[in-house]
């Protein structure tokens, strides 16, 4: 019994082993990078977050059935993609324990001189201990750290140059990690959502209870003039609100783009804008029970029936009022609406009303769109994390420019011979190869032949 | 002509002039053509930061809000860091193809060209004018790491087919007499040198078969021949993207900081900061995989060039077949 227990213990140990030489491996992070990059590729070529039929309007029925049963429509917040990155920051913890730290920081060690591919003999002569202090003065003066150590009777001298920079790789993988950290946070903790708001209207807040009321909602575009024509461009866009927070003081503040409101640590953010618009159908002059009246949004409906319905699908700022169509001065001159009449997925029509106008749809209808006002889309977002994300990036970047703009190297030294004729073996190992030094390593070797 | 366009216009002649010298240079090793080259790039270099300036100083309105700017920016700082490298690094030979990017990348940019417009309400902040340099210097770092990737793919690719074409030369192999392979350490080997009677590892030449072949007089041998060794061109370009990805990385977090300014979140997954994630999970990989000296060389050589399509397509692809929040057409 005790002795299958103790095999089991074994084989969890071997397997665990196994495990983590598995995640500390580079190649397997790379791996994991390999997939990680694929699939975030997926997410750019496909789009993302949409309704299933627009995968099947607008992409093959064969790619369309793809997407929807692989889930590639939200693809960064399927199970693979987190799992991917989880894996990711498992196989850095890992390496950052079995591999980085203890290869980074190798231990003093003599080394056979002629293994090294950059190695250097000098034939030098003279007293040792004047050898011996002319070649450390000579290292020193060039920031070479020294330090010696005695194994089997011969003493090695070991340089190194920026060893303190090994730590950069360290330095970067911590950095992730606390972006990591910072993101999860919020995962855990904080939220995010919109909501539209109507000039007038005042919206609560589900998540905070913050009340916001817009008083005004703001928009600017100029006309220019480009070498493709007349283009109406958006300068700017600001809601004039009125809000109170947790103390329930109501106060008055501007939202614009890059520019947004702070109410009790939530952020609230310009997002969008839109103009809803009122609507009335009549039949022979009278309402039509069952039918609501009031404002609907773009991508609303007025419900007619099962599956039967107006839809009002986009605002026109202004209609030319010789041609009756809508021209691309998106401002609200002319104003008018384009709506549709759908029958479950089939569109029967489409009409352009203008704003006070109405118009016979048959039968004895009359659609009109006496009025419209102005919406403000304001996105908000609590998240604990932010702060978490900022310093990370930072040592991560720290990490990034100590690892790649600082070259680790090391010599060593060992000095052979006796009376007045020494031979200096020297060798070089960095912790980017041999290439990358071999040059430095050559001039040095020059220099140090020269102060013989 | 406004003092822009004729700024525009002098760049523009300088790339494709520079470009052609140094093409020139590269082919015939001739120093006059350098000489020639290099100024010109200086110059193309120059007028095109002052063409941005001056665009700036009329309209009052930050150049690089369309991608007309910014492709102008990336042709400028192409041959920037190009030049940088090219003193610290002695990297003339791949100057010629430099510019040849910046010259069609500008020319590119003009049909971009709308005039002056005022930049919409997301892109009215002092994010735009670190964020976007940031990217496209990454941008630019990463052309010119392709270009040595290239050249470095070039001069491999040669050897293995002079190689392939006929026994080394013993005199160049070394001792052996045999073919070596290119690997870091087996090109390694003590060399005496007999002025300062030291003996110093280093590098035997890392393309024998070449070598052979430039003894022999083969022009095209000769001519790679005189490329950096293929450890130095891997080396310039790890330096290279050593520059590009940390720029990168700054990019990324500051666009992801000014959209949490702007939309509400650090990340949207709009396409362009996921592509730009593409390229950064690329590059990332080069790093970690240049470690291994097994990787390093002709796998890190195709990485790079591969990491450099990402960069196309994230940059040119994103912006003019998908559109997304980033999207200079909407
Ligand atoms: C799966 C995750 C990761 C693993 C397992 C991993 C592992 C490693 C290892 C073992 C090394 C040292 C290689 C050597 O010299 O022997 C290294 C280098 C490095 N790592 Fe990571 N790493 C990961 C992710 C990251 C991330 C996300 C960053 C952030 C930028 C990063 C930045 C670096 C840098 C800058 C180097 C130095 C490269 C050089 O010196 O050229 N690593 N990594």
């Amino acid at each position: 019994m005790a002795a299958a227990v103790e095999q089991l213990r074994a084989g969890a140990r071997e397997t665990l082993e196994d495990l983590l030489r598995l995640f500390s491996s580079i190649y397997f992070a790379v791996s994991l990078f390999a997939v990680w990059g694929f699939l975030t590729l997926i997410g750019v070529i496909v789009d993302q977050g949409k309704d299933p039929q627009f995968y099947w309007t607008n992409y093959s029925p064969a790619l369309a059935r793809l997407v929807l049963r692989l889930h590639l429509d939200n693809i960064y917040h399927g199970t693979l993609y987190v799992g991917v990155i989880g894996a990711i920051v498992a196989s850095l913890a890992v390496c950052t324990f079995r591999r980085v730290i203890p290869a980074r920081l190798p231990p003093l060690r003599p080394v056979r001189i002629e293994h090294i591919p950059l190695n250097a003999t000098l034939a030098l002569e003279g007293e040792e201990s004047t050898i011996r202090e002319r070649l450390e003065r000579f290292l020193r003066e060039r920031g070479w750290q020294i330090r010696k150590r005695e194994f089997g009777g011969e003493e090695w001298t070991f340089a190194d140059k920026h060893n303190w920079a090994r730590r950069g790789v360290l330095v970067a993988h911590i950095g992730f990690a606390i972006i990591t950290a910072g993101t999860t946070w919020y995962w855990a903790q904080g939220f995010s959502g919109d909501t539209a708001i109507v000039t007038g209207e005042t919206q609560t807040i589900p998540q905070t209870g913050a009340r916001i009321r817009l008083e005004h909602f703001g928009y600017r575009f100029d006309p220019i003039k480009t070498k493709s024509g007349l283009i109406y461009q958006p300068i700017d866009y600001v809601s004039q609100v009125r809000y109170a927070g947790r103390d329930n003081v109501w106060r008055d503040a501007t939202i614009r783009v890059n520019q947004p409101l702070d109410i009790d640590g939530t952020l609230y953010y310009q997002a969008t804008y839109g103009f809803a618009t009122e609507f009335s159908l009549l039949r022979n002059g009278k309402p039509i029970a069952g039918v609501p009246a009031g404002f609907l949004k773009e991508g609303q409906a007025l419900e007619v029936g099962p599956g039967r319905g107006i839809e009002y699908s986009q605002f026109v700022g202004t209609i030319d009022r010789k041609t009756g169509r809508a021209t691309n001065d998106p401002r609200p001159n002319d104003p008018g609406v384009v709506v549709r009449i759908v029958d479950g997925e089939r569109v029967l029509g489409a009409a352009l009303l203008p704003i006070g106008g109405s118009i016979d749809l048959g039968r004895g209808f009359r659609l009109s769109a006496p009025r419209f006002v102005v919406y403000s889309g304001i996105q908000y977002r609590y998240d604990p994390g932010m702060v978490l994300v900022g310093i990370g990036a930072f040592v991560l970047l720290s990490g990034l420019c100590i690892a790649f703009y600082f070259l680790p190297a090391r010599l060593f030294l060992r000095l052979i011979g006796n009376g007045s004729k020494w031979e200096l073996g020297v060798a070089a190992t960095t912790v980017k190869g041999y290439d990358v030094f071999e040059d430095q390593f050559r001039e040095l070797v020059g220099a140090l032949g020269r102060c013989n | 002509m406004q003092l822009d366009q004729i700024l525009l216009a002098i760049a523009i002649a300088a790339y494709v002039a520079g470009a052609l010298a140094l093409i020139a240079y590269f082919l015939t090793r001739n120093e006059g053509l350098r000489r020639i080259g290099i100024p010109l790039a200086i110059v193309g270099c120059a007028a095109q930061f002052a063409e941005l300036g001056t665009r700036w100083a009329i309209s009052g309105i930050w150049p690089l809000t369309n991608l007309y700017g910014s492709l102008s920016l990336f042709s400028a700082m192409g041959v920037l860091i190009f030049t940088i490298f090219a003193f610290r690094y002695r990297l003339w030979f791949a100057g010629g193809f430099v510019l040849l990017i910046a010259a069609i990348a500008l020319g590119y940019a003009t049909t971009w060209n709308e005039g002056f417009m005022p930049p919409v309400p997301a892109l009215q902040s002092y994010w735009i004018k670190i964020h976007v340099p940031l990217v496209i210097s990454a941008y630019a770092s990463f052309m010119v790491s392709f270009v040595v990737s290239l050249l470095y793919l070039i001069k491999y690719y040669a050897e293995a087919q002079y190689r392939r074409g006929g026994v080394v030369h013993a005199a160049a192999a070394g001792s052996t007499g045999a073919s070596i392979p290119i690997s870091a350490a087996s090109a390694y080997a003590a060399l005496d040198d007999a002025e300062s009677g030291v003996r110093v590892g280093a590098r035997r030449g890392d393309t024998p078969a070449l070598a052979a072949a430039a003894e022999r007089g083969d022009a095209v041998a000769l001519w790679l021949g005189s490329l950096p060794t293929l450890a130095q061109l891997d080396v310039m370009t790890y330096r290279i993207v050593g520059v590009g990805l940390p720029l990168l990385t700054i990019g990324i977090i500051t666009g992801a900081m000014w959209a949490k300014e702007s939309w509400g979140a650090y990340w949207q997954w709009d396409p362009k900061e996921t592509a730009a994630l593409v390229s950064w999970i690329v590059y990332a990989s080069y790093m970690h995989l240049h470690t291994r000296n097994a990787w390093r060389g002709v796998r890190a050589a195709w990485i790079s060039i591969f990491g450099f399509a990402t960069i196309v397509f994230c940059y040119l692809g994103v912006n003019i077949w998908i559109s997304g929040l980033h999207s200079y057409k909407v």
